[in-house]
């Protein structure tokens, strides 16, 4: 069972502007006593602030909220990627972060190569990678092409191999971020579905988006998070309105 | 008081299943995350593999060319070197050789960790992997790198009439444990390197006086007295435990001790930085 609970979660991620990370700072302020310590004292970042969550099985969680309001950190806690500097995290359940689709893509490899690859960034075995082959030759439509380097690609094309790769997987817990981009009409038409088909069987989605109308389309509860904190937690219109009218 | 989290894995090849535990103390998260580092060797050796690929792609002669270009440079050293030295090239070629090439994994491992974590960025950033696992990656495509240039042994003892003996099987725990070291060197210098930007050149610099200061182009007879130059370096140590089965001595149980000595404390040293790293290094990204 897919599980996700968040106690007090915060994020606080510190800043080094240029010069404030080297060792010279560090060894300055040993020799000197600190007196240039304040001059490059860091910057801390409260990304995310005293979050408490619970996301059951079966939930479809969407993420509301202005640029830089918390919503890709939380989704990076859940992925396991920033550990909280507060609180406490528990996930339970095979986890697929699609931030960045194209993950781990080389471009002198060839398509094939690249599925190998990416395949097995994205935690599948050599098996289930051989075993869905077939369907990312079917889904891509790129034939022959699979067989030459991407750098020869066109960003559409590369958009449905890099697409075709990261849902080969079918996870419990499914973290999208505005991944719904760019493509011509008609793949967007089969990606849509292809990502709907995953997301589906997928027993938690969190999914962020600026678009009302996916969030509605996708989830069955939304969270407004605004300057790292929960402004709304609850039944999606609620949760829309209370965003859009603050 | 902050309660730190972190994260353990089930499985290998599937690092997305895990579960949260309550803050473990640096020495257990460290070490958990080096175990499912190395459980996770499918997934170092084919992204090692691939950058060896993509260094050499559309060349005709590929990695080939890490062999060709290391005997090139052999030969010329070896040629010059031995005439500095007023030695037979007979016997000094070979030692260069097999120095420099066990020189070439130490300094490329070393030089090559300071960007693990930052190369990997991306991943790290949305995949949740163990951080050995960007160091392993380094170390592999680093061991691809020696297994391209110690077959030079085989045409440089051809020529030179190297005595194949059992004494050259020593040269096998001799690169286990180089291999070994240079896990836990590259663990240090990725984390330290990640969160202090300037450590890269203080390390290249290391490196370059340490490939002067370590007998590797000149023989340790030649300082005479002052052989204790050698003794003290435990980079000496570690090329002698390679270099000199393969010219047909057995390593002096110094250098066994010395080595092995270097690579248990270093272990401890990386464990505890990995620890604690672990919980920070994608925040210094």
């Amino acid at each position: 069972m897919a599980h996700i609970v968040l106690k007090d979660a915060s994020v606080e991620i510190p800043i080094y502007a240029t010069g404030n990370n080297s060792l010279k700072t560090m060894l300055l302020r040993k020799a000197v006593g600190g007196r240039f310590g304040h001059a490059g004292s860091n910057l801390i970042i409260t990304a995310l602030s005293g979050i408490d969550l619970e996301i059951c099985d079966g939930e479809r969680i969407g993420l509301v909220g202005h640029n830089g309001s918390g919503k890709t950190t939380l989704l990076r806690v859940l992925a396991g990627v920033y550990p909280p500097t507060k609180g406490e995290v528990t996930v339970v359940g095979r986890v697929s972060p699609m931030f960045d689709i194209s993950l781990g893509m080389s471009v002198d490899a060839t398509g094939i190569e690249n599925v190998k690859i990416c395949g097995a960034l994205w935690g599948l075995s050599p098996q289930e990678i051989e075993a869905g082959m077939d369907d990312i030759i079917e889904f891509t439509e790129l034939g022959d092409y699979l067989k030459i380097p991407v750098r020869t690609y066109s960003a559409g094309m590369l958009l449905r191999l890099s697409f075709a790769i990261a849902t080969l997987r079918q996870p419990e817990i499914l973290l999208l971020d505005e991944v719904i981009g760019v493509g011509d009409a008609e793949f967007m038409k089969k990606a849509r579905a292809r990502l709907a088909k995953i997301a589906s069987r997928a027993s938690i989605l969190v999914l962020a988006s600026h678009s009302d109308e996916i969030i509605r389309l996708f989830c069955t509860k939304a969270m407004w998070l605004t300057q790292g904190t929960v402004g709304a937690f609850g039944e999606v219109d609620a949760v829309l309105s209370a965003y859009h009218s603050a | 008081m902050m309660t730190l989290e972190s994260a353990t894995y089930s499985g290998q090849g599937d690092p997305g299943a895990y579960r949260r535990l309550r803050a473990p103390p640096p020495l257990t998260a460290g070490a958990s995350d080096l175990m499912a580092g190395l459980k996770a060797w499918r997934l170092w050796t084919m992204l090692g593999w691939n950058d060896i690929r993509q260094r050499y792609r559309r060349s005709t002669l590929g990695p080939f060319w890490i062999t060709l270009s290391m005997a090139i440079f052999i030969v010329l050293l070896g040629a010059i070197y031995s005439r500095i030295f007023k030695m037979d090239i007979a016997i000094f070629l070979p030692y260069i050789a097999m120095g420099i090439i066990t020189w070439g994994f130490i300094s490329g491992t070393t030089i090559e960790s300071c960007s693990a974590f930052v190369d990997g960025g991306g991943i790290i950033k949305q995949i949740r992997l163990p951080y050995s696992l960007y160091v392993l990656r380094v170390v592999w495509r680093n061991i691809i790198i020696i297994f391209h240039t110690i077959v030079l042994i085989v045409p440089i003892g051809i020529i030179f009439h190297l005595k194949v003996s059992w004494v050259d099987l020593l040269v096998l725990p001799g690169l286990f444990v180089v291999f070994a070291n240079q896990i836990w060197v590259g663990v240090v210098v990725a984390v330290l390197s990640t969160r202090y930007r300037d450590i890269v050149q203080l390390i290249s610099t290391a490196i370059q006086i340490a490939m002067f200061a370590t007998p590797i182009m000149w023989p340790v007879s030649s300082v005479g007295d002052a052989r204790f130059i050698a003794d003290i370096n435990p980079l000496y140590h570690l090329i002698e435990i390679v270099r000199s089965p393969l010219l047909g001595d057995a390593p002096a149980l110094m250098s066994w001790f010395v080595a092995i000595g270097v690579c248990v404390a270093g272990y401890l040293i990386a464990i505890l930085l990995l620890g604690r790293g672990s919980l920070r290094v994608v925040y210094w990204l």
